[in-house]
């Protein structure tokens, strides 16, 4: 039996993943199949949406809600084939991430103001497994957080988004473990002008 | 999740040779050597947790779990199926291939004629496995996937009904390579039933990485005798079938014992002097062994009389092996298509072979800044990613007086998975060529634009868009240099691809992209003298006593100016914004700016208004992505298509780009081709920095 040349059938890997998931992760699926609408990826859009309702049913975080721009800049650091938009995955690694953020970021609220003082930031960054040296620290505080040098929620994960993709960036670069990078000029546009 | 780290990582690891012949990628991460070895030192079997012995690895629909045919489906060792197992007995015969409950004949096909020929043969299935020495449950085999060789790890646990093997088993019912390939396959594509239907071209190309290209017999090209005698010479795979016009007609045997809907194999090819004339043979194999055909020049027709006995007992075997000879008229009235897989340097390492010259290209169409369409499409077409093919020799072909060079062009989408659900995976595929103009000829760095494709014509052309995995078409045209331009036939369709040309003779290629630089210009010396009065007020107004402004005072101020240019389409700067601008600005880290560094600032976002106006070409006060290329080229930075692709992927709504988007992208290109001037201070090309010093640039903004 010979059948010539038809068009190759679909592949559908995505079908088998699925048949193979716990229910905790059908659950997830569920959740982000009505996120994500038709074509199955989470624009910036998107996720602004879900984000800025996330915050509002915790009302004691202290923000102006996620920006159009920030989003774009989370989804872009976590993207990795440019289509500007998260698969499953991505979302689902970043949403786990989300979720622990937030309850560092809660406990780290030592006077409850609902935001990160300059204080309370190497503490929660620790907790969130990046502890920084001075310099960075003061450059992070003066970049993300307001003139009283407090951090609100959506400037923290935004802030932390970026620095746990740049530290997984410079890792996965530096293959082996010299402590340095090489970079030509190709490559630190893409993983600057992308983030 | 790696972001965009990952597909550079990979670009390194495929520049140091991984995904080659020698160097497999391995896929799943599983390293069939160690995995071996642990089982080994544990005394326990394999069982591969990627591809678990459970329903969801058979299949969906008609493989689904709980349906009829799975229904009471054990998996089981070879070792607990018969006494004595074998890996492999006697070689590897076409006998060992029987079809299980499978529609994968096309997929057997293959690997029947994979059999032929033992060293791409062993390429697949790799040397020293066996169920007696060192035998722990895996095996390891290797295919061909989108350009790069994959190792597949397995276990040896196959699926059984009723004490038989459900798909793929040997004649002799021992044997087990031909079930474990089948099942490493059947891994790789997801399921055992992601197998079912297909083509004997793409098992081909998966087998050995060649390239395939097909001819209706009906409409053979004048030099088809020609194109299969080189084939033959480079080892190519050959295959040839009669069409069926209706399920009925499988199989169904011709008044001269030809069987139609069947796969054979071509494999010789020769003159023989016949009434003093020049007669064209062509050699051709039964898969099965047996059944030949019975017309002119078969085993015993009369013919053979009637030449040389010399050349007689050359060519003229008669025994019923399935092998037999016909006239090249007969082949091309009888059959109705040829597929030839023309084999890569990739795959053949026998160097007496001639073969074709190779050149792969990855490549990838994104929406608003790759993905221009065909050229029915003339506003965006020329987004499209360019290749430069430089043919240098002409062919030596003594039949021929034209002045030409063959080569094959092939295109192929590569399965992404968001078109993995069903009926969403295939594109519709082709590429056209152009002859590159005079004043580009010798050029590397360039990416032609929207104006050269409305006023030139395609010189060639794929002989079709199609929808398959794979579009190939062989050319000839004379020495020069060409431009291929891959695309999907509508925009805006995002896919990944791999394009490959294969020259007969010496040939360049490259990508035809622009160069990356940038024309940063001298620093503008400004002092506050220089600055007028009505600027300095309003800097005050808002900077307040210290006569500096933060991010979010700088925020204030660029949106309150923005508002008063009416025409402008903006939702206003965002705090990321500012803090890139006044990253870029900031010499001395107060994350603060003062007047003299705001009005620099102020400049050149107002030469940068005068470009946006001027490639917002409809006035809506937008840009459409389309243009940013060139609007982006106008304020003196030059990208390839990669970066292009990330700016607008980073920076378009909806395929257009807003003035605050706009201006957001130039500060920050400014502020990255400026700090990696900064840390290639010696101009190597290359930035070394430490964590510390990659935090310090990347988390600014």
């Amino acid at each position: 039996q010979f059948m010539p040349s038809d068009p190759p059938p679909p592949r559908r890997p995505l079908q088998f993943a699925e048949a193979n998931e716990n229910e905790e992760e059908k659950q997830f699926r569920r959740v982000f199949q009505q996120l994500a609408g038709d074509d199955m990826e989470v624009s910036p859009n998107e996720l602004m949406n879900i984000l800025n309702k996330v915050v509002c049913k915790h009302g004691k975080l202290k923000t102006d809600g996620f920006s159009s721009e920030s989003c774009r800049s989370m989804v872009a650091v976590m993207d990795s084939d440019s289509t500007g938009k998260l698969g499953f995955h991505e979302f689902k690694y970043l949403w786990n991430n989300i979720k622990r953020w937030q309850g560092i970021y809660v406990n780290y609220d030592a006077d409850h103001s609902g935001a990160i003082n300059a204080k309370e930031l190497p503490g929660a960054f620790k907790a969130a497994g990046f502890p920084l040296n001075d310099q960075l620290y003061n450059m992070i505080i003066r970049r993300y957080s307001d003139e009283n040098g407090d951090m609100d929620f959506d400037n923290f994960i935004g802030c932390l988004v970026r620095l746990d993709a740049m530290c997984r960036a410079f890792k996965t670069l530096d293959k082996d473990n010299s402590g340095t990078i090489d970079l030509d000029i190709k490559e630190w546009l893409q993983l600057t002008m992308y983030s | 999740v790696g972001g965009i780290s990952a597909s550079i990582y990979a670009n390194r690891l495929r520049a140091e040779g991984m995904g080659s012949k020698d160097q497999a990628v391995h896929f799943a991460g599983q390293d069939y050597e160690a995995l071996k070895q642990e089982c080994l030192e544990s005394g326990c079997l394999f069982e591969d947790p990627y591809f678990p012995a459970e329903p969801p690895s058979l299949g969906f629909k008609e493989l689904a779990p709980y349906s009829s045919k799975t229904k009471d489906v054990e998996w089981m060792r070879p070792t607990e199926l018969t006494q004595d197992p074998q890996f492999i007995v006697g070689g590897a015969t076409r006998t060992d291939i029987c079809q299980g409950a499978l529609g994968d004949c096309w997929l057997l096909a293959a690997i029947a004629s994979l059999t032929l020929n033992e060293k791409l043969l062993h390429r697949v299935v790799p040397h020293g496995q066996s169920f007696q020495d060192d035998y722990a449950g895996i095996f390891h085999f290797q295919f061909w996937q989108f350009g790069e060789w994959v190792d597949v790890v397995i276990d040896d646990r196959l699926p059984v009904k009723d004490g038989e093997l459900m798909f793929v088993h040997s004649a002799e019912g021992n044997e087990f390579w031909s079930a474990l390939l089948e099942k490493a396959y059947a891994k790789l594509n997801g399921s055992y039933e992601a197998l079912s239907g297909g083509s004997t071209t793409e098992g081909f190309e998966d087998f050995t990485g060649g390239v395939s290209e097909m001819y209706e017999l009906r409409r053979a090209p004048r030099d088809l005798y020609r194109i299969i005698g080189k084939a033959l010479e480079r080892g190519s795979l050959l295959g040839c079938s009669i069409d069926i016009t209706s399920a009925f007609d499988m199989e169904a045997v011709t008044f001269k014992k030809l069987v139609k809907g069947h796969a054979y194999s071509v494999t010789g090819l020769k003159e023989v002097n016949f009434h003093g004339n020049n007669e064209r043979l062509i050699r051709i194999r039964n898969p099965w062994g047996q059944v030949e055909w019975t017309g002119a020049w078969s085993d015993n027709s009369p013919e053979w009389d009637q030449i040389d006995p010399s050349e007689r007992e050359d060519l003229h075997l008669q025994m019923e092996d399935g092998e037999f000879w016909m006239s090249f008229s007969d082949f091309i009235r009888q059959f109705s298509r040829l597929e030839i897989c023309n084999l890569t340097p990739d795959a053949l390492s026998d160097d007496s072979l001639s073969h074709w010259n190779t050149i792969k290209f990855y490549g990838t169409w994104r929406r608003g800044s790759t993905a221009g369409g065909c050229r029915n499409h003339p506003n965006t077409f020329w987004i499209n990613p360019q290749y430069k093919i430089t043919l240098l020799e002409e062919d030596d072909d003594p039949e021929d007086d034209e002045v030409a060079c063959s080569f094959l062009v092939a295109l192929m989408q590569k399965d992404r998975r968001r078109y993995r659900r069903q009926g969403q995976d295939m594109h519709t595929i082709g590429f056209a060529l152009y002859e590159i103009p005079e004043e580009y000829r010798g050029c590397q760095n360039v990416h032609l634009k929207k104006n050269f494709f409305l006023s030139h014509s395609s010189c060639a052309r794929s002989e079709t868009f199609i929808n398959l995995r794979e579009v190939s078409t062989r050319l000839r045209l004379p020495p020069g240099e060409y431009l291929i331009v891959p695309s999907t036939f509508e925009p805006s369709k995002e896919a990944d691809f791999v394009l490959r040309v294969f020259t007969e003779k010496q040939s360049e290629t490259e990508e035809l992209d622009d160069e990356v630089s940038a024309d940063l210009g001298e620093d503008e010396e400004i002092t506050e003298d220089d600055i007028d009065d009505s600027f300095k007020a309003m800097f005050a107004q808002l900077a307040g006593e210290d006569m500096e402004i933060s991010i979010r005072e700088l925020r204030t101020i660029l949106n309150r100016v923005v508002t008063r240019h009416k025409d402008l389409k903006t939702d206003g700067f965002s705090m990321e914004s500012c803090r890139t601008m006044v990253n870029l600005m900031d010499k001395d880290g107060s994350a603060r700016l003062g007047l003299v560094e705001f009005q620099i600032l102020w400049n050149k976002i107002r030469k940068w208004l005068v470009i946006f106006r001027q490639f917002d070409l409809d006035k809506s006060g937008a840009m459409s992505s389309y243009e940013m290329r060139l609007a982006v080229e106008a304020a003196g930075f030059k990208l390839n298509n990669r970066l292009n692709q990330i700016l607008v992927a980073r920076y378009a709504e909806n395929e257009m780009i807003d003035f605050d988007n706009f201006i957001c992208c130039l500060v920050k290109l400014e502020a990255m081709f400026r700090s990696f001037r900064d840390f290639d201070k010696a101009g190597s090309g290359e930035a070394e920095m430490n964590l510390t010093e990659w935090l310090y640039l990347t988390m600014c903004g």
